[in-house]
């Protein structure tokens, strides 16, 4: 069994690295004449050797560390089901491997949603104390952080990236194992933080109460270092695949426009993660040795978190949401069978998004007490944001109008993008315009606001790409009727729940508290209850999803009849994704254009317009020439 | 496609309409302030300006929804590739409403908020009266400067004069608090060693009991109490207050 080997190899050697680093600086702080425990110093290290440990026991060391000592590397080449969980370096197996591991992430974070809303359905206390509530409430919020950072990137991105762009794998596929692996750890050491008292700060940890607060803080401290490294270096991957790796005639401008999304992405990634990790680092320092960035009395500064923390965490809400506009105006162009309305303009958009996302950070501090002068320049920068968003507007809007659109599940998950973008974008405004920020700010009109850009932004574009390349990744069809039964339930849900939540927040009820003014109570009961519809929605995703992947019908190569490379391999792609590598000739989403193709395979004829589904000989494991069997009715 | 641009831009119409008589609606809390005034005034403008964008959204994508349907992938749409004047009309609107709203409301409403370039806060430096709101884990105290008056802990009233300038000096002895009266619709933060502060003009009388927006409450999460810290606000006459004062005074 090489999964078991590799899972307890990865758990042994993290409890032994563990141990270790404990063990080694408890003998250090001995030897120097301090009690050998220190209960944050020592959990600090010891996680530091223990996600080391954790990573060469998955399966590092045998495929990649043994080589910096000059040995033999060796790569488990597990079978079956297996493979998802080695060290595999296949960026189609580490894309699953991030997309499963995130939607358990997903899945736990909305429990504690439920969790939250179960509390909030009345004022006064029903189910928690206050600690219990700010420990639910903080793990709910740096849990789907994660998801919102990782899930759309690291599990769409990969899998989909090289296919789109005709490459056999990333440019890196060592470091892109080890992305994911790093992963793990991280989700285990932040489950592991109600042990020690729950993190009260919410997921931006601001000091100085994240420096006086308990010893649950160290550990998100540290897991979220870790999420910060695997941010950063999956950044770089992409950049350095996206350069270099494009199949020959896949110029800049004939990029699928996921693949720009990913780009302009993954340099926000590269660039700004480290902010997040700064602030962490020094609240570390704070706490662990004894330094006073933020205590104002030995001349620290609170404000200088701030600050810091959010250079990377405004621009992290792009890295959240350009994917999302990405994958759903590529769906939305082979939905509606038109070219993509206004490309070069939408590129432009999210190359703009890139360029002013690192200089509006500080809109987030309105009310901060930061000095008067600065409101001025990041209300200006903040409002010339929305000029590129409605770019991308333009393009959705521009490409389904006059199209013949097939409304498959994708389809209309693509679709409810565009739509909660747009509620979302509107409710944007308010908290760019300083007048209105100041009663807004810290509101639940906020917490309706970013629910609605991240949720309805992002997360229901990942469901949409989840549906949409379900077919490639298993080989086998999802349920088509259940995914409308889940996308409508969902829809519904989401709406009620978070348009109802603005009205709270302009009410003035401000958010992460356990209790509420009493004059609130039928307002959130209505999006209590709302919010339960909406979280038993996922049970349908995710009977539909296992079951489809055990049962479903065998899937064609090419169900949605989409002209991009990734669906001109099999379903699900051999291990290097093309049998013969594609050229590259005309503009992806040329749909209506008489004789235009997009990519040829030398030797094997042109992917399209032939139109039955195998183009390489015997390649093919879907019954041939199903035409439009699998993608159901519209 | 002439008959579909007009049927949907009726669709617009009539979906924007009915948006804009739902912001018509009562959305606010209580008014107490002259800033709130204001701020009622902003919000209900921007919803007036931003109901026709989202209705634009969602009229094509419901329109196109009905109209442009197709069972499956046979038929290719028309080959309309978005080049020349229709995207650069549509990023000369964007870009007039996005400028247009940086400068009405936005810059123009922070000229009214600020009286200073470098200080940190709201309003005028000068008021009639001036309380040092102090934040710690978890409650406020309220120190009525020149008047020997001090208000300590949740739950204890806070009163203030109607029709006068009040300045809030806030700061923190522990961690990052936020003083937020959501009759006022106004709330700077309290940073441990910075002196931060908002001016407000009480224009009606209130109190917590009747409204519950009445009230001070800390808006940034401080920890463990952080949802019970907040203190009851009334608004009464000159005399009323003065009134209040004495009896503070001689406690």
């Amino acid at each position: 069994m090489y999964a078991l080997k590799s899972v307890a190899g990865a758990l042994g050697a993290g409890l032994i690295g563990f141990y270790l680093g404990i063990g080694g600086l408890g003998a250090v702080r001995a030897l120097a004449g301090y009690d050998a425990w220190d209960t944050e110093m020592s959990i600090t290290f010891g996680y530091v050797f223990g996600v080391i440990g954790w990573v060469m026991g998955a399966g590092m060391w045998g495929a990649w560390g043994r080589e910096w000592f000059g040995l033999r590397t060796y790569d488990r080449k597990a079978p079956g089901w297996q493979r998802y969980f080695v060290f595999n370096t296949d960026h189609k197996v580490i894309g699953i491997q991030y997309l499963v591991t995130f939607i358990v992430v997903f899945l736990l974070g909305g429990l504690m949603a439920m969790l939250m809303r179960a509390e909030l359905t009345h004022s006064g206390h029903q189910l928690f104390s206050n600690a219990q509530y700010n420990s639910i409430m903080g793990l709910h919020g740096i849990m789907m952080i994660a998801v919102a950072v990782a899930a759309l990137v690291g599990g769409i991105g990969n899998y989909a990236v090289p296919l789109l762009i005709g490459a056999e794998d990333m440019a890196f596929p060592r470091l892109n194992a080890l992305t994911y692996w790093l992963i793990p750890p991280v989700a285990l050491t932040l489950l592991c933080t109600p042990l020690l008292g729950g993190i009260e700060t919410g997921w931006t940890a601001y000091p100085p109460l994240s420096v006086l607060t308990n010893n649950a803080q160290i550990l998100f401290d540290v897991a979220i270092i870790t999420f910060g490294l695997t941010s950063i270096l999956g950044g770089l991957n992409f950049v350095v695949t996206i350069i270099f790796m494009r199949a020959p005639g896949m110029t800049w401008g004939k990029l699928p426009i996921f693949v720009w999304a990913m780009f302009a992405t993954a340099w926000i990634a590269l660039l700004y993660t480290q902010g997040f990790a700064v602030s962490l680092l020094m609240v570390l320092l704070d706490r662990v040795a004894g330094m006073s960035w933020f205590d104002a009395a030995n001349g620290g500064d609170p404000l200088l978190d701030q600050h810091v923390f959010w250079f990377y965490s405004h621009p992290a809400v792009y890295v959240m949401v350009l994917p999302g506009f990405g994958i759903a105006l590529e769906m939305i162009s082979h939905f509606s069978r038109k070219p993509l309305f206004a490309y070069r303009y939408a590129v432009g958009a999210l190359l703009g998004i890139l360029g002013l996302s690192g200089v509006v950070w500080a809109h987030h501090m309105f009310t901060s007490g930061m000095p008067n002068y600065l409101h001025g320049p990041f209300l200006v920068a903040t409002e010339l944001i929305s000029i590129p968003t409605g770019l991308i507007f333009l393009c959705a809007l521009g490409t389904i109008w006059m199209g013949r659109l097939w409304l498959t599940t994708p389809m209309l998950f693509a679709l409810a993008v565009i739509f909660n973008f747009a509620c979302g974008g509107v409710t944007g405004i308010f908290l760019a315009d300083v007048p209105t920020d100041i009663h807004l700010q810290d509101s639940y009109f906020v917490v309706a606001h970013f629910h609605y850009t991240i949720m309805g932004g992002e997360i229901f574009a990942l469901f949409g790409a989840i549906y949409y390349y379900f077919p490639k990744m298993t080989g086998r069809q999802y349920n088509e009727r259940l995914g409308k039964i889940h996308f409508w339930w969902m829809f519904i849900g989401f709406n009620v729940t978070f348009f109802i939540m603005h009205w709270p927040g302009i009410q003035g009820m401000n958010r992460r508290i356990a209790d509420f003014m009493s004059d609130l109570n039928t307002a959130n009961l209505i999006v209590s209850l709302a919010g339960f519809f909406l979280g038993a929605s996922f049970l349908v995703f995710v009977f539909n999803m296992v079951w489809s992947w055990i049962f479903g019908p065998a899937a064609e190569r090419n169900p949605w009849r989409a002209r991009t490379l990734d669906w001109q391999t099999d379903s699900p792609p051999p291990l290097e994704n093309f049998p013969v590598p594609p050229v590259v000739r005309g503009h992806p989403y040329d749909y209506g254009v008489p004789g235009s193709v997009h990519a040829l395979f030398p030797g094997r004829g042109a992917e399209e317009p032939p139109r039955p589904p195998s183009t390489f000989p015997g390649a093919a494991p879907a019954p041939a020439g199903g035409g439009g069997g699998g993608g159901g009715g519209g | 496609m002439k008959a579909n641009v007009i049927a949907a831009v009726v669709f617009w119409a009539a979906l924007t309409l009915v948006g804009e008589a739902f912001a018509l609606s009562d959305l606010f809390p209580a008014v107490g302030s002259d800033q709130a005034k204001d701020f009622d005034h902003i919000f209900r403008f921007l919803l007036f300006l931003g109901i026709p964008v989202f209705t634009v959204a969602v009229s094509v994508i419901i329109f196109s929804l009905l109209q442009f349907r197709a069972r499956g992938p046979e038929e290719d749409g028309p080959a309309m590739r978005g080049t020349g004047l229709p995207p650069r009309i549509w990023l000369a609107v964007t870009g007039c409403l996005a400028v247009g709203v940086m400068i009405y409301p936005g810059l123009t409403g922070l000229s009214k908020l600020q009286s200073t370039g470098s200080g940190f806060g709201w309003g005028d430096t000068d008021a009639e009266i001036v309380i040092k709101a102090t934040g710690q884990r978890w409650f406020w105290s309220f120190e009525y400067v020149g008047q020997d008056v001090t208000v300590i802990g949740n739950g204890r009233e806070v009163v203030l004069p109607v029709d006068a300038s009040i300045k809030f000096e806030v700061n923190s002895i522990d961690v990052i608090h936020s003083l937020w009266v959501p009759a006022f619709r106004m709330k700077i933060d309290a940073i441990p060693g910075r002196t931060t502060f908002m001016t407000v003009k009480t224009i009606e009388l209130g109190t917590f009991a009747d409204q519950q927006s009445f009230r001070i409450q800390c808006a940034e999460l401080c920890g463990l109490d952080h949802s019970a810290m907040e203190s009851p606000v009334r608004v009464v006459t000159r005399a009323e207050y003065d009134d209040w004062l004495a009896s503070q005074k001689s406690k």
